[in-house]
């Protein structure tokens, strides 16, 4: 499935009243604030495409918000707002030490047959790309199951492939534009000088 | 069919989900297929009996999945109303595996049979007949194979407590379905959840195969899962790359021009929007302003207005400049509330 028009119109516009929030600060702030402030505004308009119902919006938002509550705020309506920030979905934090040790204690008493060992040793490459998986997707960690988790990377890289092709088509109209006017000013400047 | 049919079943109220489902309309002919081969009766009573409304839903299924058929073919990527629970039916349809008793059976096909009879002698490009007779003609060989391969065809369904994913509707109808394992596996509860889980997973698995590319040929979930993260990596530094470029372009172009972005939409992000379509645009407009015009701009301090007023041409050039010339002043000035209306009339 590829991101719709539809999608795209949502983010576009969703991104514009973020960036809206932004305007009265235009002039005095630097290239890097400039695009910290795009990205959050990109980033939330993508999450609230999805109005809090997967649980990578949520966690993106609460990333976002930790960054920049305001704009937010602003940007999402009132209610949700207070209910996608504050509320967390707490993970059990696993000791590694702990689990790791017991996790040896029962590898010794299993039988070793050579199938079940590679058999295990899959199992265990998966277990490690899940878990980079996890790290990679905004609130990959509270997804407690492997079947969320994949729909959720669904959904999430359909999400980004519609922010990315949005805001590579602004770039370069933007950039073209510049271009041009760079161009002409200087054109115009010289004839200017010139004449 | 199946596995994005509980795709859109799971979250129904979620845009993609629609979409896929509506781009699976297509293939409600094949839902409908598998849904057709279960219609023929075991000799299972005893299982039409757990199933609460077994020959209503099967008609009501047959006639919604025809006339969703022709709906969805017609409108692509909307979802209709009905859809959301069409293929939720349909899943949960192919998956029984006993649906309607004998009469219903046979009233169905008799009634399927009359409309293929008539079907074959219109030659039509069109999906919807097509997709019934390619269904009946199906659901006919599967027919005659019935007796030899029940076992094969036979699927394996969760009871309801151990589905968390699945939507209460399913609960609401059905409080608990006989599950029938395939022939040569282990039936205790924990492996058939084991295994109704894999299948989910490996079901996602695929679905995500297919939409990042480069990952169908590559077999084993390892692999398959580490060209996932590096898609999506991949993705995630694209947009910090595009918005470092956007915000070291021109302070202004980026809030500026959003805002006319903002009042109107649609046809512009359906491709039109390319660096080509400035270059385009740009020089017509240049030409077509008045001389003096031009020179008072450019006494102006330049980086305030220029790029402003320079960009608002040009995103909407593709669209105006081509049927008509005029207009430009207004655009100029930069009265955003007159463009917009005025592009709406022309659009």
């Amino acid at each position: 499935m590829q991101p719709t028009s539809s999608m795209k119109e949502e983010f576009l516009k969703k991104w514009q009243m973020g960036l809206q929030i932004y305007r009265p600060l235009i002039d005095n702030t630097s290239v890097s604030e400039r695009r910290k402030a795009i990205k959050l505004s990109a980033d939330v308009a993508m999450a609230s495409l999805r109005k809090g119902t997967t649980c990578w919006s949520r966690a993106l938002i609460q990333k976002t918000a930790t960054e920049d509550n305001f704009l937010v705020r602003q940007m999402l309506s009132g209610i949700k707002a207070e209910t996608l920030i504050n509320k967390k979905l707490p993970k059990v934090m696993c000791h590694r030490k702990i689990v790791r040790r017991s996790k040896k204690i029962l590898r010794r008493r299993q039988s070793r047959s050579a199938i079940e060992e590679v058999a295990a040793k899959a199992r265990k490459l998966v277990k490690k790309k899940t878990q980079g998986l996890r790290n990679v997707v905004p609130g990959g960690e509270f997804m407690s199951n492997d079947v969320l988790l994949i729909q959720e990377t669904l959904d999430y890289i359909v999400s980004l492939q519609t922010q990315v092709n949005v805001m590579r088509s602004i770039v370069d109209a933007a950039e073209a534009g510049s271009e041009r006017t760079a161009y002409y000013l200087g054109k115009l400047k010289f004839a200017i000088e010139d004449g | 069919m199946d596995l994005s049919g509980r795709f859109g079943a799971r979250s129904g109220d979620g845009v993609p989900f629609r979409e896929a489902t509506a781009l699976e309309s297509l293939h409600l002919g094949g839902g409908g297929e598998e849904f057709r081969q279960m219609v023929p009766p075991e000799n299972a009573g005893g299982f039409t009996a757990l199933l609460e409304l077994p020959p209503t839903q099967a008609v009501e299924l047959l006639h919604s999945s025809s006339s969703s058929a022709s709906q969805a073919t017609t409108l692509h990527s909307l979802g209709t109303l009905s859809f959301p629970s069409n293929p939720l039916l349909m899943e949960r349809a192919s998956r029984f595996s006993v649906i309607a008793t004998e009469n219903q059976q046979n009233g169905n096909v008799s009634g399927e049979t009359t409309t293929t009879s008539s079907v074959p002698s219109n030659e039509h490009i069109k999906t919807e007949p097509a997709e019934t007779e390619t269904c009946d003609q199906a659901a006919v060989e599967k027919q005659s194979n019935r007796c030899g391969k029940r076992k094969e065809l036979d699927k394996k369904v969760k009871s309801s407590t151990k589905k968390k994913s699945k939507s209460s509707e399913e609960n609401e109808k059905l409080p608990y379905v006989h599950v029938r394992a395939r022939r040569g596996q282990a039936t205790d509860s924990h492996s058939l959840a084991e295994r109704a889980r894999r299948e989910k997973i490996n079901a996602r698995m695929k679905l995500l195969q297919e939409l990042v590319p480069g990952c169908d040929k590559i077999q084993g979930t390892a692999l398959v899962l580490d060209e996932i993260i590096n898609h999506v990596q991949s993705l995630q530094r694209q947009v910090e790359m595009l918005s470092m470029r956007l915000a070291s372009v021109n302070p202004r172009i980026d809030f500026n021009l959003d805002t006319i972005l903002a009042s109107e939409n649609g046809s512009l992000m359906d491709g039109s929007f390319s660096g080509a379509t400035m270059q385009l645009a740009w020089p017509l407009q240049v030409m077509e302003t008045e001389q003096s015009y031009h020179h008072r701009q450019l006494q102006q301090p330049p980086s305030q207005q220029w790029p402003f007023d320079g960009l608002n041409q040009p995103v909407w050039g593709r669209e105006e400049n081509q049927d008509h010339g005029n207009d430009h002043n207004n655009l100029m000035v930069g009265s955003a509330s007159l463009h917009p209306n005025q592009v709406k009339m022309e659009l």
